[in-house]
Parts: structure tokens; C-alpha cells; sequence
């Protein structure tokens, strides 16, 4: 509220600089409504106990964030989230690295190749989670029954591990394309020169991989982990629920999830409220992160 | 014995482009032979071909009386220079310089006792732990040359090294590399575009044309013989005037109005040339043609003065070069005499000399 004051302030005594104001307005509305107002909601309704049909609600201070990390569920849901996030940054990492390494080496059909590995990226999350929950499906998708022709008894309804590796691959699927883009931009950054340098240094290409196109794309590489996890973290709720809906149990259901799942489906607001809070604050560590090191570049 | 020997090598593009069409050349043990020719004429190919990062199309590459065609880089035993240096900006100095010999699997005494002798050598003791990014040109030059001595190749190459560096530096640098060569014997190959640097650096010259060598030898066989008209152009500086005219019983026949006296038994059109240096200014009798002066450049140590040679139906444009500083003034005429023994000739139909 305050910067929307002070631009109304500031249009009465330089009128000739209302025009950056009236231009940023959509946008700030945007996030007013959209951001700023749901968020401060959230905050209030951390510290209120509701009862299910938002007819009356009571103060309760600190009481909902008490109960939260005292509750041995809420410490699964982060440790759920760890397990997630991790898996995905780092096989949407290690395949996407993979990929651009060998589409760096592509000469003829490069464009197409790089096209539709960059489709992914354009498929809405939920319908990526579509997608694979079929694939999967223990009674007709094809990947479930290939595995249980191979002997794999793949049933995500009743597995919470199968159903972590089925979230884990929707979830990496949708961000390889992206990591791959960066990873290939990276690559193509590496000059031609100390490739062919470390190769008359008698450098395997295996070696030179290692030693030399790795470390450099160490800023890359860095950057992605970050908006890897930051992903996993918040923008994947749309793939679980498509895909397990957090279960079978809680064994899917990362922090997001739950924020949903205890808010709309239990209707405990209160608790709802608290955990949002919370990944607020994570957000904002993990912002600070991304500009603390990111904005600085990692130094070789 | 002969270290390199290139035997009708050749390159050709999939495209279809013969960017070299066939070269030959041997090189002596501890010979420095320098590549020279204008951008795009394939002496970075050629160097590269040597080096093992571009495929020979054609012909026989030689090292050490090896045929080393078909080997990697790495087992040719050779070093390379690279224009931008390509240091590892991620290690040290001494990383820079060790990762070779680390890649053979020489154990750590080995390296260190080697990159500390040539750190020695170059006067690099003080930087070895530092990153490239924390050197000045000169100095990431000379970590590049220090990485390839390190590992005592057979063949040094370079690829345009010093074009990076600034004009003073490039003249101090230039007298290094000489010097070490001299010092360590290493054949080296080393490719410029530079005709001083080529000058200066060379035992012999390659100077290349369009994927062909033109001519091969000493520099001053160059400057004193030039085979073509374009060795002619390229080396020396400024370059050797060179004018079409035609070759008859009168001698050498510039227009109507001005032909110089040669017996020679050679008819046709020619191309007769003289290099600005060996122009003599003289008095009117005496001259055998006047410039129409246009600019004058002092340089103090000589001075060099643009003009054009009246022939009637055109005017030929000569620079001459004087001793010393002058002032003419602009648009007088100047006297000149062209005496016989400088004169270079060439078939204007072969491009050969006559």
C-alpha cells in the first residue's frame, strides 16, 4: 500500500512523471491482488483457528505453528520434500547435462534435434502428470506393464516408493528442457580453442570433460541447482496432484502439497495457513541465495 | 635428418571447398619456418592439419619419419600456441602448465621439478599461482609458450600468437620466442600474417596464396628474388610498386610515352616492379621518370612519399622511400631514377618471375 501511495504522492508534485506510474499500475495490481493480498491473508490466518465453514474464528497466537512442529507428519512432509527436490534437481541435472553434451556433438538435423527437446517445456504441468500417470498405470499403462513383464511389480497405488519415483520423473521430465537450454547455451560458450588445447595436452575426451568443460560450466550448473530446487520446492504441485495426489498415505505429498491438502480437503485453515508461512520464509532464503550467489557468479 | 616433412598435403572440405589443394614442404630439425600469407589463405589449416585438428584430405604428414596422419594429437608429440592462448582460466599457472604432463602420468616430483624449470626460464616463478584472469597479455603469452615447452615436444606450433598483444609488446615478445627457440632447438612452425614478424622469426618462409605456396625460402632470398607478383606485394613494406607493361625489342614499355631500355628476349605483357627503397632521386637529365607527389609521411628515420607516375592514358600510383626526413611539397614533381639491377619482372600471363 505504501508504494502506491507514495506514487500517488510523488504524480502530484512531478506530474510529468506519471506516465512510469500508469505503466507499471497492471502489474503492480497484479501482484496486489494476486500475491500481496492472498499472502497477507495467509499471515493473518496463521495466528486464527477456523472452524470448517469459515463462520467464526478465534485467536490462537503461535498455537497453530506449535501444533505444526509438533506434529510428526509435518516433519515427513519436509523430509518427503527433501527426497523430491533433491532427485529431481539432480536427475533433471545429470540427464540434461547428457543431453546437451550430445546434442552439442550433433552436426546434421542439429535445429530439430534441439526443437523437441525443448517441447517438454511447453506442456502444461498437470497434463505432463496426465501423461505419465497413464504411462504408468499399474492395469494399462504401457511402462507398467513392460516392468511387470520384466518382473518389476509396479503399482504406485499401493508403493509409496514407486509412486516417489513416479512424481520424481513427471516432475524432471517438465524441467530438463529448460536445464537443457542452459546447458547447451553453456556448452557452446566453451571455446572451441581449450577443447583442442586439452586434447593436444593429451586429454581423453572423457578426461576433458571432467577437467575442463565441467569446472567452466560450474556457473551454469550452479544456477540451474538453484532454480531446480526452488521448482521442485514450489512449482510442482500441479504434477502430484495429477499424478499420486500426495498418496498412497502422505508418502507424495511434499510441503506444497500439504498446504492444499490439509487447508481444502481437511479444511484446517489455521495449520494450512501456518505451513504457508513457512514456505514464504523458505522462499525468501532461497531468494537471497539466488541473488547472494547467483547475481555474483561462481568464480573459477 | 628432416624433423616434418609434408608430402602433397591437401585439404578439402565436405562441402566441396579445396581450401589447400597441395603442399610441399620438409623442415630441417631445429628449423623455424614461418607460414605467412593474407587472412583466409590457409595457413591456419595447414597448421592445424600438422597440429591433428583438422583432417588431412591428401598427401603424407611426416614427424620424425613417422607417418603421423591418422594420430591424435596428443601422440604426435607436438605443442601447440594458440592465438587467444586458451589457458584453463579455472587453474593456476602451474595447473596450466602441469596438466600436460599430468595427463602422460608423470609422477608429481617429475612435474613440479619441469614446470618450475621452466618457470625459471620465462620468468614466471612469481605467478604460478595465479589465475589467468589476473595476468596481463604478455604474461599469459608466455605462460601459453611455457605450457608447451614444459612437456619438450619435437615440433613447436603457433598460431598467430602475438596478435593480441600490443605493438611494443609484440616486438619484445617476437625477440623471446627467437631467442628461445634458438636456445631449446626445437623445430617450430609458426603462422602469422604479420611480414615483419614473418621476417624477422624465419630460417625460411612459406608464403601462402589462396591454399598454394607461392614461394619458399629465406627471407632475404624473398626479398631479393620474389617469385610472383604477390610474394613481391607481400613481403617488404611498403610494398614493392608494381606496374603493367609490356615487353618489346624497345625493352620494357610502360605507355607510349615512357619505356625503360631492356635487352631481354621475353615478348608480351609483363608486370615490372621496384621496391620503394631502391628509387633514386635525381636531377631532371638524369631521371627516368617523375612522381606527381601526393602525400609525404615522415617518419624521422625515412620517409616515405605517395604519388602517381604520369603514363598518359593513366596515372600509376608509386610510393618511394627516402633516407631521413624530407619536404617535398605536395603536388611538385619528383625526379626519379629506377637503376636496372633492382628491377623485378614477371610474366603477367604466368605470374612468374622472369
Amino acid at each position: 500500500m505504501n508504494l502506491w501511495q507514495g506514487a500517488v504522492l510523488m504524480s502530484v508534485y512531478f506530474p510529468h512523471k506519471k506516465l512510469p506510474y500508469l505503466l507499471v499500475l497492471p502489474q503492480l495490481v497484479i501482484t496486489l491482488i494476486f500475491f500481496l493480498w492472498p499472502a497477507e491473508q495467509a499471515f493473518e490466518q496463521a495466528f486464527y483457528q477456523e472452524d470448517a465453514f469459515g463462520l467464526s474464528r478465534e485467536f490462537v497466537g503461535f498455537d497453530n505453528f506449535v501444533y505444526l512442529f509438533n506434529d510428526p507428519q509435518y516433519y515427513k512432509s519436509i523430509w518427503v520434500t527433501l527426497v523430491f527436490s533433491f532427485s529431481v534437481a539432480f536427475s533433471g541435472l545429470a540427464i540434461a547435462l547428457w543431453l546437451a553434451v550430445m546434442a552439442d556433438r550433433v552436426i546434421r538435423g542439429k535445429l530439430t534435434y534441439q526443437t523437441l527437446l525443448v517441447w517438454p517445456y511447453a506442456v502444461a504441468p498437470a497434463l505432463a502428470g496426465v501423461l505419465w500417470w497413464l504411462l504408468f498405470d499399474p492395469s494399462m499403462g504401457p511402462i507398467a506393464l513392460w516392468l511387470q513383464y520384466f518382473g518389476v511389480d509396479w503399482n504406485h497405488f499401493l508403493n509409496g516408493d514407486q509412486a516417489m519415483t513416479l512424481v520424481v520423473i513427471s516432475a524432471t521430465w517438465k524441467q530438463i528442457s529448460y536445464n537443457f537450454l542452459f546447458f547447451l547455451a553453456g556448452l557452446q560458450a566453451v571455446p572451441r580453442s581449450l577443447i583442442e588445447a586439452a586434447s593436444i595436452d593429451g586429454a581423453s575426451p572423457f578426461k576433458r570433460f571432467w577437467t575442463i568443460v565441467f569446472p567452466l560450466l560450474s556457473p551454469t550448473t550452479f544456477f540451474l541447482l538453484v532454480i531446480n530446487l526452488v521448482y521442485a520446492f514450489f512449482d510442482t504441485f500441479g504434477v502430484i496432484d495429477a499424478t499420486t495426489q500426495g498418496g498412497p498415505g502422505v508418502s507424495t505429498a511434499t510441503m506444497v502439497y500439504k498446504v492444499f491438502n490439509d487447508g481444502f480437503i481437511g479444511l484446517d485453515m489455521g495449520s494450512s495457513a501456518a505451513q504457508s508461512v513457512v514456505l514464504m520464509f523458505l522462499v525468501g532464503v532461497m531468494t537471497v541465495i539466488q541473488f547472494r550467489y547467483i547475481e555474483r557468479k561462481v568464480e573459477y | 635428418m628432416s624433423d616434418v616433412v609434408l608430402n602433397n598435403i591437401g585439404k578439402t572440405y565436405p562441402n566441396g571447398y579445396h581450401a589447400i589443394p597441395s603442399i610441399d614442404l620438409t623442415i630441417e630439425e631445429g628449423e623455424f619456418i614461418v607460414l605467412v600469407g593474407p587472412s583466409g589463405c590457409g595457413k591456419s589449416t595447414l597448421l592445424r592439419m600438422v597440429a591433428g585438428l583438422e583432417t588431412i584430405s591428401q598427401g603424407d604428414l611426416m614427424i620424425k619419419g613417422a607417418k603421423v596422419n591418422d594420430k591424435e594429437p596428443a601422440d604426435r608429440d607436438i605443442a601447440m600456441v594458440f592465438q587467444n592462448y586458451a589457458l584453463y582460466p579455472h587453474m593456476t599457472v602451474y595447473a596450466n602448465m602441469a596438466y600436460g604432463l599430468k595427463n602422460r602420468g608423470e609422477s608429481k616430483e617429475v612435474i613440479a621439478e619441469k614446470v618450475t624449470s621452466v618457470a625459471n626460464m620465462l620468468g614466471l616463478e612469481e605467478l604460478l599461482e595465479r589465475k589467468p584472469k589476473q595476468l596481463s597479455g604478455g604474461q599469459r603469452q608466455r605462460v601459453a609458450m611455457g605450457r608447451a615447452m614444459v612437456r619438450d615436444p619435437k615440433v613447436f606450433l603457433f598460431d598467430e600468437p602475438l596478435s593480441n598483444l600490443d605493438a611494443k609488446l609484440r616486438v619484445q615478445m617476437r625477440v623471446e620466442i627467437r631467442q628461445l627457440q634458438r636456445k631449446l632447438g626445437t623445430t617450430t612452425l609458426y603462422v602469422t600474417h604479420d611480414q615483419v614478424e614473418a621476417m624477422t622469426l624465419a630460417d625460411r618462409l612459406v608464403v601462402l596464396n589462396k591454399g598454394k605456396a607461392e614461394q619458399i625460402g629465406s627471407p632475404m632470398a624473398l626479398y631479393n628474388k620474389p617469385a610472383t607478383p604477390f610474394v613481391a606485394a607481400f613481403i617488404g613494406s611498403p610494398s614493392m610498386n608494381l606496374l603493367p607493361a609490356n615487353l618489346d625489342e624497345q625493352g620494357i614499355c610502360l605507355s607510349d610515352r615512357l619505356s625503360l631500355p631492356l635487352v631481354h628476349d621475353h615478348r608480351g605483357s609483363i608486370i615490372w616492379g621496384i621496391r620503394p627503397e631502391h628509387l633514386e632521386v635525381v636531377d631532371e637529365a638524369n631521371a627516368d621518370f617523375a612522381l606527381r607527389i601526393q602525400a609525404v609521411e615522415s617518419l624521422g628515420a625515412e620517409t616515405l612519399i605517395h604519388g602517381t607516375v604520369d603514363l598518359g592514358v593513366k596515372q600509376e600510383p608509386m610510393v618511394v622511400r627516402l633516407a631521413g626526413p624530407h619536404w617535398p611539397e605536395i603536388n611538385s614533381l619528383l625526379w626519379l631514377k629506377a637503376p636496372l639491377d633492382h628491377w623485378h619482372v614477371f610474366d603477367a600471363v604466368t605470374q612468374q618471375r622472369l
